[in-house]
């Protein structure tokens, strides 16, 4: 197989606050291979965001990455190793250059008193050769491939004059404009209506076809992950406790904490079926629980070796791996 | 471009009907005072020993239009102040108005003016430098001065400076001109040497002016700094200089100018208490006194007036200038 597009591995991120170091994420490691769509699940507080801002280094002043993590970005002109990047202008590969963003918020996104359209210039005047008036016509462009209405006009107007799915599509437009290789999506959709929201992704399925490009789907709507989505990667208090095909994930999840999440979902062929929620809440990062991050929410979890010993991925068929010693034991006793 | 400019003209008629509101606000309050401007003139020459009768008080009713009905007389102020900049004669010391305040409200404006234009010249870059340095020392120090700023009372500031002045130069730094140009016709020599009085005061305005604008910039930069659009600059690759100036700088700048006319009346509140103290002779002192000791209606209306002129004027401009750097105002003026 050929060389994943960007290699992530055992990414750990600490924030240094006032009461110590605070692990975010841990041995957090995972491939992404061009034009494939992976999704990052989780609640709020599980690190996804955090993982996907270190991919653009994006996170505040006072985060530590540990030595030992590795973030390598396979271009075509080579390799690039993205903790090695110092100075704002190296940084730029994986600021719009290679890799793109589009945020949860896409008015927050936008400055509220510059033009939609002088912000895309001046991205694409940092990252191109492109002259204005070239970087000018190629934004219109993008904001009438995105399905724009009147994309000239819409280009020198500002987002509070955008509607909400039209923002999206502009940001979409903006990320895509560079041609980046990788587009980290931070919960695109979850601040639209239902409808705009499949439109969105419709939108993003074709133009991930057209450009050839890999999606990073950052969201906590398992919903959405299963109609965009190759594979997924489940995260829970900054760990990875399962991933694999999307299929595999979803039909026959075996991860405590995905069987969970799957069974909080509201079924349509059964609506009078009880939502079974996990039960508790998900621990402050300032305490992490000792051995498995789960068990302190873990109908199966067994005492005394949960709460002691971090589970290893136990890599299944079909490429999946699970972090969980309950699947661990269950699989050594199938091959014995 | 035509939008903008209906927009400027719009703004600009509503500020002329502030300003004719505000004169007739000013005019009743000016008919409030006790006592007509006849009656008091002739108390006083009671004073001075001559008798006087209803009758000529009466006759100097009369003389000075004031038995006409409230709202001719307000027109009639109202037009001479408008067409002719016309302010009428004191009450009490029967002189000219336009020529008793003559150069005193126009270097009192201009002394507020440039401890404001000092004040924002120092405190925006910085403000906005600070808020975006991770410099522990800078931070503290700046906080420190600024805090200084807010808590040292002027007067006290003033006599503080006097006081080493006098002790290690022998010049009080009194006043705002030197004997000899005191009563000369203006030139570039009396131009200088007023410049080279005026700095006193205009410092000691400026600094705590400086160091209330210092903590808004600091505070509203901030609060832009942590906003998405500025992560989301970065992750465009915007950064350093352009990525500060043009996103949190540029936004954080809206209630900074809008707030620069509440300033300049701040800071002319504060200007006759330095006055007092540098015997600056300026409009503020005259405010006070034709307000409290001699109750000269007719000039403190003229004062009043023509400060409040001077901060609609200066809103009407902060409304241009906002509408120019943000859109969304712009559009919410428009329409």
């Amino acid at each position: 197989m050929s060389e994943p597009l960007i290699s992530v591995k055992d990414l750990t991120i600490r924030f240094r606050t006032d009461e110590g170091l605070v692990t975010a994420v841990e041995n957090v490691t995972f491939d992404i291979n061009p034009g494939e769509v992976m999704g990052l699940v989780g609640e709020s507080g599980s690190g996804k965001s955090v993982t996907a801002k270190a991919l653009m280094r994006l996170n505040a002043g006072n985060t530590r990455y540990d030595p030992k993590s590795r973030i390598i970005l396979n271009l075509p002109d080579g390799p690039v190793d993205v903790f090695s990047l110092k100075r704002d202008a190296e940084l730029r590969v994986v600021r719009g250059g290679a890799v793109s963003m589009i945020f949860q918020e896409p008015m927050a996104s936008f400055a509220p008193a510059i033009s939609v359209g002088k912000q895309m210039i001046e991205q694409l005047l940092i990252h191109t050769d492109l002259s204005k008036a070239a970087a000018r016509d190629l934004s219109i462009e993008m904001l009438d491939r995105v399905g724009i209405p009147d994309a000239a006009r819409r280009f020198d107007q500002y987002a509070f004059e955008f509607s909400g799915g039209m923002r999206q599509r502009a940001m979409i437009a903006m990320a895509l404009s560079t041609r980046p290789r990788l587009l980290i999506a931070d919960e695109p959709t979850t601040a639209l209506d239902v409808t705009i929201q499949a439109q969105v992704i419709d939108l993003m399925k074709d133009l991930v076809s057209e450009f050839g490009m890999a999606i990073l789907f950052i969201t906590h709507d398992l919903g959405v992950i299963a109609q965009t989505a190759d594979k997924v990667a489940v995260m829970y208090l900054g760990r990875i406790v399962e991933k694999g095909t999307v299929r595999q994930v979803i039909r026959d999840p075996q991860h405590p904490y995905t069987r969970g999440l799957l069974s909080a979902l509201p079924k349509l062929e059964d609506l009078e079926a009880k939502l079974t929620p996990v039960p508790g809440d998900i621990p402050s990062p300032l305490d992490r629980p000792a051995g498995c991050v789960f068990q302190t929410r873990c109908p199966v979890a067994i005492p005394g070796r949960c709460d002691r010993d971090v589970p290893d991925d136990t890599n299944l068929s079909g490429g999946r791996s699970v972090a969980c010693h309950v699947v661990a034991d269950s699989v050594k006793q199938g091959m014995t | 471009m035509s939008q903008f400019i209906q927009f400027a003209m719009t703004r600009a008629f509503l500020a002329l009907i502030t300003l004719l509101t505000v004169s007739l606000i000013v005019f009743t309050l000016m008919e409030l005072v006790p006592g007509t401007c006849a009656e008091r003139y002739l108390a006083f020459k009671n004073t001075q020993g001559s008798q006087i009768t209803i009758a000529d008080i009466k006759a100097e009713e009369r003389r000075l239009g004031l038995d006409r009905p409230f709202v001719e007389r307000w027109v009639k102020w109202v037009g001479n102040v408008f067409i002719h900049g016309e302010f009428g004669d004191s009450c009490i010391l029967r002189l000219n108005i336009n020529q008793l305040l003559a150069d005193k409200f126009w270097i009192s404006l201009g002394i507020c003016m440039a401890a404001l234009i000092l004040s924002y010249a120092i405190a925006v870059p910085i403000g906005i430098i600070s808020a975006s340095s991770n410099n522990a020392f800078v931070n503290n120090s700046l906080r420190f001065v600024s805090y200084l700023g807010l808590a040292l009372p002027n007067f006290l500031l003033a006599l503080i400076i006097m006081l080493f002045s006098t002790v290690f130069f022998g010049d009080s730094l009194t006043g705002l001109f030197s004997k000899e140009y005191r009563d000369a016709a203006w030139s570039m020599a009396k131009f200088g040497d007023f410049l080279s009085h005026a700095w006193l005061p205009v410092f000691i305005l400026g600094w705590s002016a400086t160091a209330f604008a210092l903590q808004t910039v600091r505070a509203l930069m901030l609060d832009e700094i942590g906003k998405l659009y500025v992560t989301a600059a970065s992750a465009r690759g915007v950064s350093g200089a352009r990525l500060l100036w043009r996103y949190p700088a540029k936004h954080s700048l809206g209630p900074v100018i809008n707030s620069l006319g509440f300033d300049l009346n701040r800071i002319f509140n504060e200007l006759p208490i330095v006055a007092l103290i540098l015997t600056l002779t300026e409009a503020g002192a005259l405010l006070f006194e034709s307000l409290a000791r001699s109750n000269d209606q007719q000039l403190a209306g003229a004062i009043i007036f023509l400060l409040t002129a001077s901060i609609v004027a200066l809103n009407f401009f902060t409304d241009i200038l906002l509408a120019l750097i943000d859109p969304r105002v712009r559009r919410g003026m428009m329409g």
